[in-house]
């Protein structure tokens, strides 16, 4: 190995050197030769590839569809552009050269990545959706599954939280695990990566594949069941060179929809007052006159702001001779829209590709990645972290964040809400940052020792670094606790770090044989992977002050540190074969040896078939003229999912220290039962999808049904405390998923205006067969899984308003406190009480949406281009936990507006929503979970909207195109969900639905500009 | 190329089973473990560590203290206006708990944690090779600690799932309720068989447990099951123990695991030992800066606090003269409040907010004189009153001695002394329960609640919700909690929840 890499520098030298040396060298008389590339609607082509014949010198048209390049009089142009057939065009002596291209009579001559190499897309068999970085380009986001919301059917892209940088939840075809994990597995580069995808600069990728049935992802075996997404990053066209340039800026901002709704100043002393009469209590001086304090604070404005957002990168291709060169460069930048919170990212790949001679070929590629961020804690319940947005609501508005005079507050105490920090100040003074560099490479050997085989050997890493620092100053402070800036033994502060890598060396060989009209397409490989991760974490008490903020000047610092690491050892096996490119097959197989499994259940077989079958190619079908191409596709196999902790199936003894006296032992106990016999998640899917094209390929659809069961779920199933432990990690239970997903595609308008809209449809269901002991149901903080049922349902107590009046009391079920005017539930087991236990809670909603659609609308007229993406999701509901609080009675907190509707008296009852006031009866409304704060999540959002023009540039030699545009991110939010974002739900396994307030999602609109030069 | 490739293929399938073989490095598979002394040794240390979280730790904590002096006459709570978000823990007080109740988790999961651990070391122990006498030892603490645990499950629970072997299956974690005989059954055997194989006090590392701590929870076992004779056997092998001549300093943080100590719970505020009580702030009123208590920093505001309150009738039922009134019972006046009273016999300030030094007695010497004197004075025995009044008229306490004989009314005295000896230690509901007067006490200490909240700590216009101290023999037992109810199909719950 070493000797080539030096072999190959070698090369790479000479190479570099013969250039300078003979680059200019002007070998045969040549001519100029100039002219416009169109379309079948006569359109110019940008990006249109020109090569002269037999040499590698070529150049692409610009955003006018013009080329000029020098050939001699007698050489032949190439002429070519994805997704039409490619021309060859003699010179015959002219100098200006227009040509017209034709679409390909199929599209689907397009080549799709898929596990393990490529295929053209008539050939797929399985289920998977592709799309390509011309897609992705305008949307102003930091990470690449956020542009893809929307384009992919059965794919849920949610963004549950607005955290620059963080967030994105994806599941493919409805997946949930019971505590195995749900995201996909994410391939860049043929390499199943194990650091953050968010890390990745979108700017890189070439396209994306989402592989979703098993057929298509069964040669990732005991990984694959959870979707596969294939990522492939740029590498240089043959015989081009170009630099392009892209950039965007702009702003990022806050909607008035999602905002709450709280009180103003005015409207809590009046709040505050009454609160105070109702309990036959003096109303203190400051309430006495609520009309006089206005608006005052608003503290959600207080802690957001309008933030930048901008995007640089530059990238060189280049593809010359025997080699070729890409590289990306990127900077993006988000300044967060809550103060003190940001996301930076530098990126670099260099993808080079060297062709030795007609039978080797290596690569290498390298992408470096650094990113920087600052988070505040933002999300969550007030009580279990500080947590800003929520924290900063309940407080008073009449407390200011500045004062009169410019200085800052340090706490909002003694304004009528519970004592508290100054938030604007709070999410300042909390540092928390985390940097974090990565390293994405690999290099690989190609060789085709006789015609047709291909072996193919390759090493892979993935190396990611991160420190984090947190520093809580004296000056901080959280809900009842108030900051105390001389005390310093509040303050403490915190330091992480890890270390992360990962390699794989996989080897294949491939082999491609056309029989006649028999193609065959053999693949076979062994692969091996590890990972590993050290992490550490020091947190440290007893500073000084708040001068110095690393842990060096703290008197206490404790640490732990921990060792994660698995490995896996792989068998990989395909067999394509087709007929005439009629009749399609294909088997494929993984035998997966895992550590993370027990000895007695460490290999597995992952194996699928499937089978296609172009209709549209047979004769009898040659009469049916609006049909221009029908395939129809089923597939079946089995995949796994893998993802459990390293060691789950040992039984640990973990460090388990205990003072006596005054010294603290060293103790240890054992923290679970042992399970020689975990294995994966075992997942049969079944696939039967169509794609048919109408009217000359204008209109096309696809349809697929899937049906998958899960079994020897990997779950950490709740035992009884009696064992001594609480759970045990084992394979039980088995889960059913199936569903339909529509993908429409249509050209509406060709011609000058051209219109093309993409829509995609899933509606994916599930529902439990089999679970733990004795089926015994499986419970969330607020849900239910139960077998024969739905998984993850809601389940709460059912809300009936307010006892109205004594008649009403009288005459409804009660919990042993209710008073006439508390809140009100329904007996569900109809005993005459309500308990708040099984026996009165019920299923009030479930959080999986019934369907998730996308739509994409873009239109082109002369040098104007729009799109518009819009994605949503019917049919599911969110719990909307922070209520509890927004809506607590007790006037400790400032409330949502519509408080002030509730119960007073029989006479005066208000909008039977909310509750008395009066102390000690509040606690059940807030505290009980009920269907009160169930709401149905049904959004549709805009997603985003661009607005381009290609700029008509006169013939120079530095711009060879220049575009710019305008975009709306997050443009509009269709919902009825009064919380902050009905995208919150997503959150994993058997119990999302939960919303706890979360950072909120800006709008963003972006000024961008790409040149090619 | 291809043969290397084809050489390293065969080298790596050849070792692909050490490959794929990757224990956890920063901790011990139990396979390994439970082999030397030094294994057991840790693993008794391990065993005591739930004890802290079962008699109490973090802030607005739920120890054992919510259910065995809240529940009583002895203690209630400070009515938080400001804060309702801890209104659960209230509802042990009232008599209004569910099998919701964190406070009753907190019981059922702590014991079976610690039982689940002394069965490892059970079943583990006997084929290890080292010290037989250590080896007693440490088998002694792990029956002593399973009885222990049973011993409050069954006694808050009533019947419970008696675990004796460590699951080997899944299938065998669900155990149905055992009947509260057969679980005594095994309680007396298991202390009986501690007592013998735990070394005396003297010989014993102060801390841990010696054979007079297993005496004396024979000793209260068999004084809940009534059989006197059998207590004071128990009882009376119960040596090397005194009474401290200072009742406040038995209390006394820097006089951890004093003579008058069997048993006691450790913690630590070392803050590397994350292992701090945080009694003294939960039991203070809420206060903006309880530096205004001696003993405390400034700041931090124990705005969860105010738990366990001593009741106006606890605190008039010292005499006049009883010392150990003023070591127990603290009262500040100030931020709003007048004389609000605190157990201060668990106050002792602290280092560093919000860890405190405390530990916690479960079983010392003066109680030993008191069962004792009840095992005694149950068979007639005149030597009751000697008992009786070792603590009562103990030079610490300022009091002469108790008089009477009759045993009736000895019996009562008996009780009271408890009452007063033994404040804020969880003895008071145990005892209100076992003596049969739980459901008549706990009733007419509703009604003088509800007469007159504001003497109970509620502020003005505020009195507990009328279902509250709706005590009836159900109330006598707590639910198990639902968890287990909803896991274990073979679990029935209480009558009454």
């Amino acid at each position: 190995m070493k000797t080539n890499i030096y072999g190959t520098y070698n090369w790479f030298l000479t190479l570099v050197i013969g250039l300078i040396m003979f680059g200019g060298g002007d070998l045969l008389a040549q001519t100029q030769i100039s002219g416009t590339i169109r379309d079948e609607k006569n359109t110019p082509m940008p990006g249109a590839t020109i090569t002269v014949k037999g040499t590698t010198h070529g150049v692409s048209t610009d955003a006018n569809g013009a080329f000029s390049l020098s050939a001699s009089a007698d050489a032949i142009l190439s002429v070519s552009f994805i997704g039409y057939s490619p021309k060859e065009i003699p010179v015959e002596g002219r100098t200006k050269i227009d040509v017209q291209l034709e679409v390909l009579s199929q599209t689907l001559s397009d080549v799709i990545v898929v596990a393990y190499g490529s295929q053209s897309k008539r050939n797929i068999t399985g289920a998977v959706q592709t799309i390509n970085q011309k897609e992705l380009n305008d949307l102003p986001a930091a990470q690449l599954t956020q542009k893809l919301q929307g384009k992919m059917a059965g794919v849920q892209i949610n963004q549950t939280t607005g955290i620059p940088g963080q967030g994105m939840s994806v599941r493919v075809r409805g997946q949930a695990s019971i505590s195995a994990g749900s995201d996909p597995l994410y391939v860049v580069d043929g390499f199943p990566i194990t650091g953050n995808i968010a890390n990745i600069n979108p700017d890189e990728i070439e396209n994306i594949s989402v592989l979703k049935d098993a057929s298509s992802t069964s040669l990732y075996g005991s990984r694959a069941a959870n979707g596969v997404v294939i990522v492939t990053t740029k590498r240089a066209k043959a015989g081009t060179s170009t630099i392009s340039v892209s950039a965007y800026t702009g702003i990022q901002q806050l909607p008035e929809k999602g905002r709450p709704d709280m009180m103003n100043a005015s409207e809590f002393a009046q709040f505050k007052k009454e609160v105070a009469l109702e309990n036959g209590q003096t109303v203190p001086d400051m309430f006495q006159n609520p009309q006089q304090y206005g608006a005052g604070t608003n503290w959600y404005d207080a802690v957001t702001r309008q933030a930048t957002i901008q995007n640089y990168s530059v990238s060189f291709n280049s593809s010359k001779d025997k080699f070729s060169t890409s590289v990306v460069a990127g900077y993006f930048k988000q300044n967060g829209v809550l103060l003190n919170s940001d996301y930076s990212r530098y990126s670099l790949r260099i993808n080079t590709d060297y062709k030795f001679n007609d039978r080797v070929k290596i690569g290498f590629n390298a992408a470096p990645t650094f990113t920087d961020n600052h988070t505040p804690q933002s999300d969550g319940i007030w009580y279990n972290t500080p947590s800003i947005v929520q924290s900063a609501i309940l407080t008073s508005p009449l407390a200011p964040f500045k004062n009169a005079d410019g200085s800052i507050p340090l706490t909002t105490n003694g304004y009528g809400s519970a004592d508290a920090p100054n938030w604007y100040n709070q999410i300042q003074v909390v540092k928390n940052t985390s940097r974090n560099s990565g390293l994405l490479a690999n290099g690989f050997i190609e060789v085709e020792p006789v015609n047709n085989l291909v072996y193919k050997s390759g090493i892979n890493i993935d190396l990611g670094n991160s420190v984090s620092d947190y520093f809580y100053p004296s000056t901080a402070g959280s809900v009842f606790n108030a900051p105390n800036e001389a005390d310093a033994s509040r303050i403490n502060a915190s330091h992480g770090n890890a270390l992360a890598y990962s390699w794989l060396w996989e080897n294949t060989l491939s082999f491609q044989k056309t029989i006649g009209e028999h193609q065959f397409d053999l693949l076979g490989g062994y692969t091996s992977q590890t990972a590993h991760a050290q992490t550490g974490l020091f947190t440290a008490t007893g500073f000084p002050d708040n001068k110095i903020q690393t842990l060096n000047a703290a008197k206490t610092i404790t640490g732990t540190t921990d060792i994660q690491s698995w490995t896996l050892l792989s068998f990989v096996g395909r067999v394509n074969y087709n007929f005439k490119q009629r009749y399609i097959l294909s088997a494929a197989i993984r035998r997966d040896g895992s550590s993370k499994f027990g000895v007695d259940k460490r290999w597995g077989n992952f194996p699928s078939v499937s089978a296609g079958w172009v209709v549209s190619d047979e004769s009898f079908m040659s009469g049916i003229r609006p049909v221009s191409f029908l395939k129809l596709r089923a597939s079946y196999g089995v995949i796994g999912n893998n993802n459990v902790g390293n060691y789950t199936q040992y039984a640990s003894v973990v460090a388990t220290n205990n003072p006596v006296g005054n010294q603290n032992l060293s103790g240890k106990s054992i923290a679970g039962l042992n399970n020689t016999r975990l294995g994966w998640e075992n997942t049969k899917e079944l696939d039967f999808g169509v794609d048919i094209h109408f009217f000359n390929n204008r209109l096309k659809f696809g349809y697929d049904y899937y049906h998958k069961t899960t079994d020897d779920l990997l779950y950490t199933v709740d035992i009884p405390i009696s064992s001594g432990f609480f759970n045990y990690a084992t394979n039980i239970g088995k889960l059913a998923f199936w569903g339909h997903e529509v993908t429409l595609s249509s050209q509406n308008l060709a011609g000058n205006l051209s219109w093309n809209t993409d829509f995609n449809i899933s509606f994916n269901k599930n529902k439990a067969l089999a679970l733990g002991t004795a089926n015994a149901a499986i419970f969330g903080d607020n849900t239910i899984t139960e077998v024969g049922k739905p998984l993850g349902q809601l389940y709460t107590l059912v809300w009936e308003g307010v006892y109205k009046n004594q008649a009403d009391f009288d005459q409804s079920p009660k919990y042993a406190d209710a008073e006439v005017g508390t809140v009100k539930f329904k007996d569900v087991n109809g005993d005459g009480v309500v308990t708040n236990d099984d026996r009165d809670k019920a299923v009030v909603g479930n959080s999986a949406p019934k369907a998730i659609f996308g739509i994409t609308n873009s239109f082109a007229y002369r040098k104007f281009d729009l799109s518009i993406v819009g994605s949503g999701a019917l049919g599911n509901k969110i719990i909307n936990v922070s209520e509890r609080f927004t809506t607590n009675l007790d006037g400790t907190f400032n409330v949502l507006k519509g408080v002030s509707r509730r119960w007073r008296s029989e006479e005066n009852p208000g909008d039977g929503i909310y509750g008395k006031s009066k102390a000690n009866t509040t606690s059940y409304e807030r505290d009980w979970a009920s269907s009160k704060f169930v709401y149905s999540a049904n959004y549709f959002t805009i997603k985003n909207i661009t607005l381009g023009y290609r700029v008509g540039l006169k013939e120079n030699k530095y711009i060879h195109g220049l575009r710019v545009y305008a975009s709306v991110q997050q443009a509009f939010v269709f919902t009825k969900y009064p919380g902050g974002n009905p995208e919150v739900s997503a959150a994993g396994g058997l119990f999302s639905g939960s919303d706890y307030t979360t950072y909120p999602v800006p709008r963003t609109f972006t000024l961008g500009v790409n040149f090619n030069l | 190329m291809k043969l290397k490739a084809l050489i390293l293929f065969a080298i790596l399938s050849s070792c692909k089973n050490d490959f794929l073989d990757k224990a956890p490095e920063t901790v011990v598979p139990a396979a390994e473990f439970y082999k030397t002394e030094s294994d057991f040794q840790q693993a008794i240390v391990g065993l005591y560590n739930p004890l802290r979280a079962l008699y109490g730790t973090g802030l607005a904590d739920v120890g054992a203290w919510a259910m065995g002096e809240m529940r009583s006459d002895n203690t209630t709570f400070s009515f938080n206006a400001a804060n309702r978000g801890y209104a659960d823990r209230e509802y042990v007080d009232l008599f209004t708990d569910d099998a919701n109740s964190g406070t009753t988790s907190n019981k059922y999961n702590s014991n079976y944690i610690i039982i689940g651990r002394a069965n490892q070391v059970l079943k583990t122990i006997d084929a290890a090779t080292f010290d037989e006498k250590q080896k007693n030892n440490f088998k002694g603490q792990a029956l002593f600690l399973r009885a222990f645990c049973y011993f409050d499950l069954v006694q808050y629970f009533g019947d419970v799932p008696l675990a004796l072997e460590p699951a080997t299956s899944f299938e065998q974690t669900a155990l149905p309720r055992t009947p509260r005989e057969d679980v005594y059954k095994q309680i007396i055997a298991d202390a009986t068989l501690a007592a013998s194989l735990l070394p005396a006090a003297s010989a014993q590392t102060k801390g841990y447990v010696a054979n007079g701590a297993a005496y004396a929870l024979l000793g209260n076992v068999h004084l809940v099951l009534k059989q006197w004779e059998n207590a004071e056997s128990a009882l009376t092998k119960i040596t090397g123990y005194s009474l401290l001549p200072d009742y406040a300093s038995v209390f006394d943080p820097n006089n951890k695991n004093n003579a008058e100590s069997l048993f006691e719970v450790q913690y630590l505020d070392e803050p590397t030992a994350a292992a701090a009580s945080n009694f003294g702030y939960n039991f203070l009123p809420i206060l903006a800066d309880p530096g205004v208590i001696s003993g405390f920093p400034s700041g931090n505001s124990n705005s969860y606090a105010g738990w366990n309150t001593p009741t106006p009738d606890l605190i008039n039922s010292y005499e006049a003269a009883d010392k150990r009134k003023a070591a127990s019972i603290g009262f500040y006046t100030g931020e709003g409040y007048v004389n609000r009273p605190y157990a201060k016999k668990f106050v002792h300030g602290a280092k560093i907010a919000p860890n405190t030094n405390d530990n916690w007695p479960v079983y010392r010497y003066a109680e030993v004189l008191l069962m004792l004197a009840e095992a005694q004075n149950e068979q007639a025995k005149p030597s009751a009153l000697t008992s009786l009044n070792a603590v009562h008229a103990h030079p610490r306490t300022g009091l002469s001695p108790i008089t009477t004989t009759a045993q009736t009314e000895l019996r009562e005295q008996i009780l009271k002394e408890r009452q007063i000896e033994l404040a804020f230690e969880n003895k008071r509901w145990p005892d209100l329960v076992r003596t049969g007067k739980a459901v008549a006490v706990m009733t007419a200490q509703g009604n003088k609640i509800k007469a007159n909240p504001q003497a109970y700590y509620y502020p003005a216009g505020i009195s507990p919700v009328a279902a509250s101290y709706n005590v009836s023999e159900t109330k006598l037992l707590f639910p198990i909690p639902q968890r287990e109810i909803r896991l274990n199909p073979l679990l029935k719950q209480n009558p009454g929840y």
